[in-house]
């Protein structure tokens, strides 16, 4: 096998999402012997990408939820990294966790209500989504816990919060923030956040708070787990709003 | 391969879009979102197999788009195979986290583990397709059976050389040899960088 042979396998591999870090490394290496200039490796990169990319149209089309795409853009322009929550009630069904995490949601700090102006600026930046939380008799409820502020905005019985922030320090690499919602001592996934680089943070979730009576911020991996997997550093007591 | 003249105009007015995402235009995003979202939704959901956490790997790629339309690379291929590209690297990513999740569950419990449906089973199923879908359909629908499945698995089941080679009970230099004849095919089928 010519050394090109090796590339073009490994290549392959690799632009179908089989290639394994040891060989991962050895592709590197490779690669490197032949230095950035080498036509035949960028040939056999570029056009193994595309073929792979391609595959992806073999398979039926699948329709986009309803608002996924103004959900998108309503996050895009705020600069904030959001999930969508429409299979909340199914991702809630396998994401009970044990006691220590409860415990620690039970000491959830009491709620100051936030009546600083910056909130009602924020609150009247324009959101594309129809479902927008109304700001007149909206609940507004902070966090506490870590440096910088959270709070959320919300009617209760009507879908949707409003989660903005301040002075929120950048989550550290590959991490994001990630929202609970505890019902019934259960965390049900929220979503994930990432502030903007001047540590401020607005944007609209389509959610149904339901039943839930804290809210809790952890830092996770920006795969956004299901369940969380470290100790809250920021929660919200909702039933004293 | 013939190119297809409907798909060299798409990625022309692909790049037009991506170029005026960069500008921060909404309606191009918004355009591009809706021509590739159906796609990329199909792929994620194959790779990761759970709706949600579909829907939440597109998000992340367009928002990935939106932010960073330079990261693009004209001289790398065509912009809809960039789009994909990002989506089943999420989702490759997020079934094998889950899937080591879900082991070391399984391990500490001593339960079973779950089968899972093969990916290979359904892919070539469903006729009266669009164009681009039934090229890609009969290129894949020409490699040797072999070859085939071993793709299939690792595309759309996001499973790695050596979970393959377990599965299969092959050898993993089988594996790569049968994904690198496999892809040769396809590449010559597709047209390599005909877009």
């Amino acid at each position: 096998m010519t050394d090109h042979e090796r590339i073009e396998e490994l290549l392959a591999l690799r632009a179908l999402g089989g290639l394994e870090s040891q060989d991962e490394a050895a592709l590197g290496r490779e690669m490197a012997t032949h230095g950035a200039d080498c036509a035949e490796c960028r040939r056999l990169v570029t056009e193994l990408e595309e073929t792979a990319g391609r595959l992806a149209f073999a398979l039926d089309p699948v329709p986009v939820p309803t608002g996924m795409e103004d959900r998108l853009v309503a996050s895009a322009k705020a600069g904030a990294t959001v999930v969508p929550f429409t299979r909340l009630d199914e991702r809630a069904g396998r994401d009970r966790r044990g006691g220590a995490w409860r415990a620690a949601v039970g000491i959830a700090a009491a709620f100051v209500l936030f009546a600083g102006g910056w909130v009602v600026r924020d609150l009247a930046e324009p959101s594309s989504d129809g479902a927008a939380v109304a700001l007149e008799g909206a609940e507004v409820v902070t966090f506490e816990g870590a440096s910088g502020s959270l709070a959320v905005a919300y009617r209760p019985g009507v879908a949707g919060v409003y989660v903005f922030g301040s002075d929120l320090p950048a989550p550290p690499a590959g991490k994001v923030y990630e929202v609970w919602m505890i019902q019934e001592d259960t965390p049900v996934p929220g979503p994930c956040l990432t502030p903007r680089a001047d540590g401020s943070l607005f944007t609209y979730v389509d959610v149904e708070l339901g039943t839930t009576e804290t809210m809790a911020v952890t830092v996770e991996s920006s795969s956004c787990p299901s369940a969380p997997t470290s100790e809250p550093i920021l929660t919200a007591d909702l039933t004293s709003a | 391969m013939q190119v297809d003249p409907m798909i060299d105009t798409s990625e022309a007015d692909d790049r037009e879009l991506l170029q005026r995402v960069g500008d921060g235009d909404e309606e191009a995003f918004r355009r591009l979102f809706r021509r590739y979202a159906p796609n990329a939704l199909a792929l994620a959901r194959r790779v990761a197999r759970q709706t949600f956490l579909a829907e939440e790997i597109v998000q992340e790629a367009f928002l990935g788009v939106w932010r960073n339309p330079g990261a693009y690379d004209e001289g790398r291929g065509s912009v809809r195979s960039w789009l994909m590209g990002m989506v089943h690297h999420r989702a490759v990513d997020a079934v094998r986290r889950e899937e080591a999740q879900r082991r070391r569950a399984e391990d500490a419990s001593g339960a079973e583990v779950e089968t899972v449906e093969d990916p290979a089973e359904r892919v070539l199923e469903e006729v009266s397709l669009p164009q681009e879908q039934r090229a890609v359909r009969a290129a894949l629908e020409e490699l040797p059976q072999e070859q085939r499945q071993v793709i299939e698995l690792m595309y759309f089941g996001g499973l790695s050389q050596s979970a393959i080679s377990q599965r299969l009970s092959l050898p993993l230099g089988t594996v790569k040899s049968r994904t690198l004849l496999g892809m040769r095919r396809l590449r010559a089928a597709l047209g390599g960088l005909e877009r």
